[in-house]
């Protein structure tokens, strides 16, 4: 099992860890109300080295990336990062991934849900000549989020940081190496990825966490991440992703090209568009003492099965339980009442999602 | 199904169709109507839209609907689905759909 480069650092400070895709991830620290709250209100660091992370020259990586991924590789200026994803031949999800074009190398990070062994039979890479580099073995992946996590960075890295939008990377040093720092959180408050070679990555990790504590932060979890994208309605490969697994139902329309002739699983994915989506995923809430909206759970409306939740969670903004259910697109609106787990079983309504507003859309960094 | 189930149905299916198509046509978007998922996020991630864009949404809102979403309230841009619990709500607070 892979293992993060800052696991004694993250054993040390109390991680309870779980196995996810072949990757040991960090789940939560103990604390999970308070973990969420902490990038709601504070910032926030977590350990992201569960996701692969590779390399390509300009050229031949352009060509090669843009035959793996939904998304238009060219179309993606410099500095700027497109968050895609990569299905298998048969069309169904393998990674939920972001391409930065940065500085004459693509970097290509992959949240997948497929065994390394099996992720790296799908990308290939135009075979053994093509000189990719896996930094996953040699590089640390931080995640920083949070309302106040740009103060954090800032304070680190200088005042520039403020004017990166969201979707860009740029390069920084800390003490001298290099650490590549991506704008690109799914909390939908303020995010970012660093990522940093395993010589400096500990004391990286440090000094984020003494900058994130010092504004009433936290370490946090994947637990933490997993409840915050559902609330902030961000794709999770690993809930609804691998529940799922094809992107129509769940929405990722956006993260695909339409005009992009060839892409890892296109003809598939496109047959099943040209035959019409049948079922959708839509978001649902409950009653705070509710505890059957639970992953896995039959959906009921006037006492027939309609449909199952494909993730669950709890909202710590709204208190109550949340979830995304996958229904017949005749159903799928928000506004009605449906039943869970059983057809007498507790109400749970449809919401239009997000259900909150992040207090990160309503501050102008730029104007800070 | 029941009657006041159906109607919900119908009523918000017609707002987000006529929604939906002002989009698409005003952004000139690559997509038709069944691409766009009601909770796709309309601002920075999912379509990614920028500031321009969102006035655009603004516009298109009170030209379909004759309703207007004042400037500070933003919450109401973060998704499909959000724009047209607004609308629906403005439409009952001034006596049902125009």
């Amino acid at each position: 099992m892979r293992e993060s480069p800052l696991q004694e650092k993250l054993a040390a400070a109390g991680a309870v860890f779980r196995e996810r895709h072949g990757a040991r991830v960090v789940s939560h620290f103990g604390d999970l109300r308070a973990e969420c709250g902490a990038v709601r209100d504070a910032a926030a660091l977590a350990d992201f080295s569960f996701v692969r992370v590779f390399t390509l020259p300009e050229t031949p990586g352009l060509d090669l990336l843009d035959a793996l991924v939904a998304g238009n590789v060219p179309k993606i200026r410099f500095g700027r990062v497109l968050h895609t994803f990569l299905a298998d031949k048969n069309g169904l999800l393998a990674a939920d991934c972001f391409v930065a074009n940065n500085d004459q190398e693509f970097v290509f990070i992959c949240e997948s849900i497929l065994p390394d062994a099996e992720l790296d039979a799908l990308l290939a890479f135009g075979g053994k000549e093509t000189p990719v580099k896996d930094l996953t073995p040699g590089h640390a992946v931080l995640s920083l989020d949070g309302f106040k996590s740009w103060e954090v960075v800032k304070h680190i890295f200088g005042a520039d940081i403020i004017g990166l939008p969201y979707l860009s990377i740029e390069n920084y040093q800390f003490e001298g190496e290099p650490v590549r720092f991506i704008r690109a959180g799914k909390t939908s408050e303020f995010g970012y990825l660093l990522i940093a070679p395993v010589k400096i990555a500990a004391r990286l990790f440090d000094t984020l966490k003494t900058g994130v504590e010092e504004r009433g932060g936290r370490l946090i979890g994947a637990d933490a991440h997993d409840a915050l994208r559902l609330e902030g309605r961000f794709f999770n490969i690993f809930r609804e992703g691998q529940r799922v697994r094809d992107p129509l139902p769940l929405g990722l329309q956006w993260m695909i090209d339409l005009e992009k002739e060839n892409f890892s699983g296109s003809a598939a994915i496109k047959a099943r568009r040209a035959a019409g989506l049948k079922q959708k995923v839509i978001g649902l809430a409950a009653e705070a003492n509710c505890t059957t909206l639970q992953s896995g759970a039959r959906i009921f409306h006037e006492g027939r099965g309609v449909g199952e939740i494909v993730t669950a969670g709890v909202s710590y903004v709204l208190n109550q339980p949340l979830a995304l259910g996958l229904l017949p697109l005749e159903l799928a609106f928000s506004g009605l009442p449906f039943r869970v787990g059983a057809p007498d079983g507790a109400v749970a309504r449809s919401i239009s999602m997000p259900p909150i507003m992040a207090r990160s859309l309503t501050v102008k960094l730029d104007e800070m | 199904m029941s009657e006041q189930f159906n109607q919900t149905i119908a009523r918000r299916r017609q707002v987000i169709d006529t929604f939906k198509q002002e989009l698409i046509r005003r952004l000139n978007l690559a997509y038709v109507p069944e691409d766009l998922h009601e909770d796709v996020s309309l601002l920075g991630s999912g379509l990614g839209l920028d500031s321009l864009d969102a006035l655009e949404i603004v516009l298109c809102v009170e030209t379909c609907f004759k309703i207007k979403i004042p400037d500070e309230n933003i919450s109401v841009l973060r998704s499909i689905n959000t724009v047209v619990d607004f609308v629906i709500e403005q439409q009952d607070a001034k006596g049902g759909p125009a």
